[in-house]
């Protein structure tokens, strides 16, 4: 927190291919070709900046955002302050970052966030629930676990209790099959969270629906000159140890990803004549059984 | 609870007019408007007017938008105003820009999206320094009074809050009319219902088809067949590189004699003078290439459709001298004559290598209707419940006079007014005569005025115009009109006698068949010039011009049937711009899906406006 008692957080987004129809291209043997392939800032990381736009007009918060790649990652950090009118936006840029799995990515990031806010420590962290183009949803929780932050993944809404200095979140959990689950949670800030697809922010009074309209207009000018807001940091910069990213601090490689197979389905099928209401009464009996024992209240 | 000094329901052109002029006095205002953005819910037909009465003042858009004048997005100033008598194949004109031009500094035709986007940009400016500002997707359920002076504002969206004053600018199915109970419902008397199409015409065609310049608009009024036998007419005015083509009626001629809305806009479309003045070479997308595999089908309709863009881009540009020296600037053409071989080059490619053809027709953008207020039948005597005040539609005020007709800029000399009321207040912190002092100063308005009694001045210009009817056509049946058109004695009689007679009992002679349809007819039949059609029209069904809106679809209905087996809404299947009314079994039945709330039904039903950032979202307006 400021001394001024408002929160810093952070952002942490990835530039993505674009997987909307036109935009994408493969080659021949069906795997993406980059070159070909627009990039745009990742669906995830956008509920991320979403997230953080909530903590501004609510709680009036600082936000910085940032991703590690190549220069042209830029474009990333320019999309995600169009959403959440960023103060600051962090590019992690540098050669032997390259070939990062995503410990030696939540290394770097984990470093850039230290920097952030003037060296101010950070009180929430968002990230988006995993990248598009990537499929292991883990940079998040590593770099939690990095910065020795408590994880909370799932988050569908949170409120920030800034005085005692507490977060309350909802978090989604899904049971496929049966019923999803959401979740309450309470925890001491600093906290690290990642946001579920289907986080909407909602503002329900009028002051907090004019700052949201303040901020997106600022967000437009803020994101048109991005370049006085954006640092770029190297691995020097960073101070980052050299054998802790890129590819010598990688000790995972994706090699390939597949799909998991579907299980087939073993359900058995009763046709009941609904003409009696003895027979309506089975029905019901057997919807009670079958769901009596998961409705949780 | 949070509290504000006052609270703008609606953000058309009358609140967003109430929004910039409390901000110019410097009191604290919330806009909340119901669309996710500003201009998606509004239609007009649409001029706006800037007038200059002889006795009086109104407060006119360029006196509350200090930039109006260099800035807005505005279409074409209006320097041509004809009116067009019309039979099946003749059409006699008048030119009747002195009525126009009366009392008036100018008139533009406007576009409401694009024009209530600026009022929004300019109006928030002000307001958001003084703690105030525009709420978007907020729908108004309901009013409390915590005691005379506050009152609670509860939406469908938002945590209630307080406000000292309320302007209600929510349009002619005003809800806070009926929660408040201030007015009921307007009848069918008191109401037209107006339907419009949007026509994209290159910019050149039309300056050169209406005989304009670059900076020059023309406005053309209809009566006669194309009224289809009903109390009001058609009209078409020329927008920057668009025509809004449109038919007003008297909602009780509907009533009376039910037609398809859609139809009355056909009728106009397909007259043969009107289909010359919108008609464009149009590519005819190709339905099936039978001879091709699949994937060479999907492939020659990718590259085709792709082509035809670029032929249409082409085709607005070529006609458009600011878009012609851009792409000259753009170093991708040297000469136009580049251009046109460009275009000349994808037509022949469309033609030969993927068999599509080209053909005379129109191109419509969108299909929209609204209930206009009568002022004349349907004003609010007292536009004013406790601190709320009603402005514009919402309070009934439009002025229709025959040719003359006006409505964005009552509303907003009404905002004016309203918002110099409530300053009023909130300097002397007193509420108590707001209504009253309102209701005062819109009486003062020579727009009042203009509700109240006819205008012999303007009746004289109008009949001054007449007199290019030839006087040798007098029929039997009509021979007093045609007299009264053509004999300067007794055009002077007629206004003097106009004058004895007085509003209410010279309306029903001047609002008549007789007046729109017969007459005109008649006077087509005799003087006016023939037509012929020089190409088939082909106007699209009112599926397809559903099908080209934008929704936000709502699963809950905003409307509710109260009596589905009543006379009105039987005619509700019939009436109902967007066919949402059916009948099964005798029984009228909804389906609001495709509802663009126009508020036709809303007499005999439980009529709201959707949730916040729900229904229809028009591009155009």
């Amino acid at each position: 927190m400021n001394p001024d008692g408002t929160l810093n957080t952070a952002v942490i987004v990835k530039l993505e291919p674009d997987f909307s129809e036109g935009n994408v291209s493969y080659n021949a043997d069906g795997t993406l070709n980059r070159a070909e392939t627009k990039n745009i800032l990742g669906p995830h990381s956008a509920v991320a900046s979403t997230a953080a736009l909530y903590s501004k007009v609510k709680y009036g918060s600082r936000v910085s955002v940032a991703t590690m790649g190549p220069p042209i990652a830029e474009a990333a950090l320019q999309q995600s302050q169009l959403i959440c009118d960023a103060d600051e936006l962090h590019l992690y840029s540098d050669r032997i970052f390259a070939g990062a799995d995503t410990l030696a990515t939540a290394e770097v990031l984990k470093a850039g966030i230290k920097k952030m806010a003037n060296g101010q420590p950070i009180d929430i962290v968002f990230a988006g629930h995993r990248a598009s183009d990537g499929e292991t949803g883990q940079t998040g929780p590593q770099t939690a676990w990095k910065l020795g932050y408590p994880f909370i993944g799932n988050v569908i809404d949170y409120d920030v209790d800034i005085k005692r200095g507490y977060v309350k979140v909802q978090r989604l959990i899904k049971s496929y099959g049966y019923h999803d689950i959401i979740e309450e949670i309470e925890a001491p800030l600093p906290i690290f969270m990642t946001l579920d697809p289907s986080f909407i922010p909602f503002f329900n009074t009028i002051s907090q629906r004019l700052k949201l309209a303040r901020h997106q207009k600022e967000a437009i000018g803020r994101s048109s000159q991005y370049k006085e807001y954006l640092k770029v940091f190297s691995a020097q910069s960073l101070e980052v140890n050299s054998k802790a990213v890129g590819l010598p601090g990688s000790p995972t490689i994706v090699y390939k990803v597949e799909k998991i197979p579907r299980a087939k389905a073993n359900r058995k099928a009763d046709v009941i004549d609904g003409s009696s209401q003895g027979n309506i009464g089975q029905v019901v009996t057997r919807i009670y059984d079958t769901l009596g024992g998961t409705i949780i209240k | 609870m949070e509290k504000f000094d006052v609270a703008i329901i609606g953000g058309g052109s009358a609140g967003l007019a109430a929004l910039k002029h409390l901000s110019n006095l410097g009191k604290q205002a919330i806009l909340i408007e119901g669309g996710k953005k500003i201009g998606t819910k509004n239609v007009s037909g649409g001029i706006l007017y800037s007038k200059n009465p002889a006795v009086g003042k109104v407060y006119n858009v360029e006196n509350i938008f200090d930039n109006f004048l260099k800035d807005a997005p505005v279409e074409r100033q209006i320097t041509k105003y004809i009116l067009h008598a019309t039979s099946k194949d003749k059409v006699f004109s008048l030119d009747i820009t002195p009525t126009h031009n009366y009392q008036s500094n100018f008139g533009y035709t406007v576009l409401l999206n694009k024009l209530l986007t600026w009022f929004a940009k300019e109006a928030l400016q002000s307001a958001e320094n003084l703690g105030g500002g525009i709420v978007l997707g907020v729908h108004v359920k309901s009013i409390i009074w915590k005691d005379e002076n506050t009152i609670i504002i509860e939406t469908d969206e938002l945590e209630p809050f307080q406000v000292k004053a309320v302007i209600a600018a929510d349009g002619v199915n005003s809800e806070i009319a009926q929660i408040t109970g201030a007015r009921s419902k307007f009848t069918s008397s008191e109401l037209y219902q107006g339907v419009k199409v949007v026509v994209k015409l290159p910019e050149g065609l039309i300056e050169e088809r209406f005989e304009i310049s670059e900076n020059e608009g023309a406005a053309h009024l209809f009566a006669g067949d194309i009224t289809l036998n009903h109390i009001g007419g058609g009209f078409l005015y020329t927008n920057r590189d668009t025509l809004s083509v449109g038919a007003v009626y008297h909602y009780d001629s509907l009533i009376e004699n039910p037609v398809e809305p859609n139809e009355l806009v056909n009728a106009l479309l397909s007259n043969p003078f009107v289909m010359e003045l919108i008609k464009d070479e149009v590519p005819k997308s190709k339905d099936s290439y039978k001879n091709l595999s699949k994937e060479e089908e999907l492939r020659a309709r990718f590259k085709s459709n792709k082509l035809i863009k670029s032929w249409k881009d082409l085709h607005q540009a070529y006609y458009s001298s600011s878009r012609i020296s851009d792409l000259l600037a753009s170093g991708l053409y040297k000469t136009k004559d580049d251009i046109k071989n460009k275009i000349d080059s994808i037509h022949n490619e469309l033609v030969s290598k993927y068999d599509i053809g080209f053909e005379t027709n129109y191109v419509e953008l969108e299909y929209s209707t609204k209930l206009v207020p009568d002022g004349k039948r349907g004003r609010m005597k007292k536009p004013y419940y406790k601190n709320i005040l009603f402005i514009g539609d919402a309070a009934g005020r439009g002025i229709f006079v025959g040719p003359r007709i006006e409505g964005i800029n009552v509303g907003i000399d009404d905002a004016v007014r309203a918002a110099e009321s409530i300053s009023k207040s909130i300097d002397q912190n007193n509420f108590d005569r707001l209504g009253e002092r309102y209701s005062k100063l819109v009486e003062e308005s020579p727009y009042t005025r203009d509700m109240n009694e006819i205008d012999k001045n303007y009746l004289k210009t109008f009949l001054d115009c007449t007199k290019q009817v030839p006087k040798d056509i007098v029929g039997h049946r009509y021979g007093t009109i045609f007299k009264l058109m053509s004999s300067n004695t007794l055009r002077n009689i007629s206004i003097g006698f106009a004058n004895t007679l007085g509003y209410k009992r010279l309306l029903p002679i001047l609002e008549s068949n007789n007046t729109y349809t017969d007459v005109p007819v008649e006077i087509a039949e005799r003087a006016g010039r023939d037509l012929q059609k020089s190409y088939s029209i082909t106007i699209p069904t009112i599926a397809e011009r559903i099908a080209k809106l934008d929704y936000n679809d709502d699963s809950l209905s905003h409307i509710k049937v109260l009596n589905s087996q009543s006379d009105f809404m039987k005619k509700m299947v019939t009436l109902c711009p967007t066919k949402c009314y059916s009948i099964e079994n005798e029984r009228v039945m909804l389906q609001h899906e495709g509802c663009i709330e126009c508020g036709t039904c809303a007499k005999e039903t439980d009529w709201k406006h959707p949730r916040g950032e729900k229904g229809i979202i028009f591009q155009y307006g």
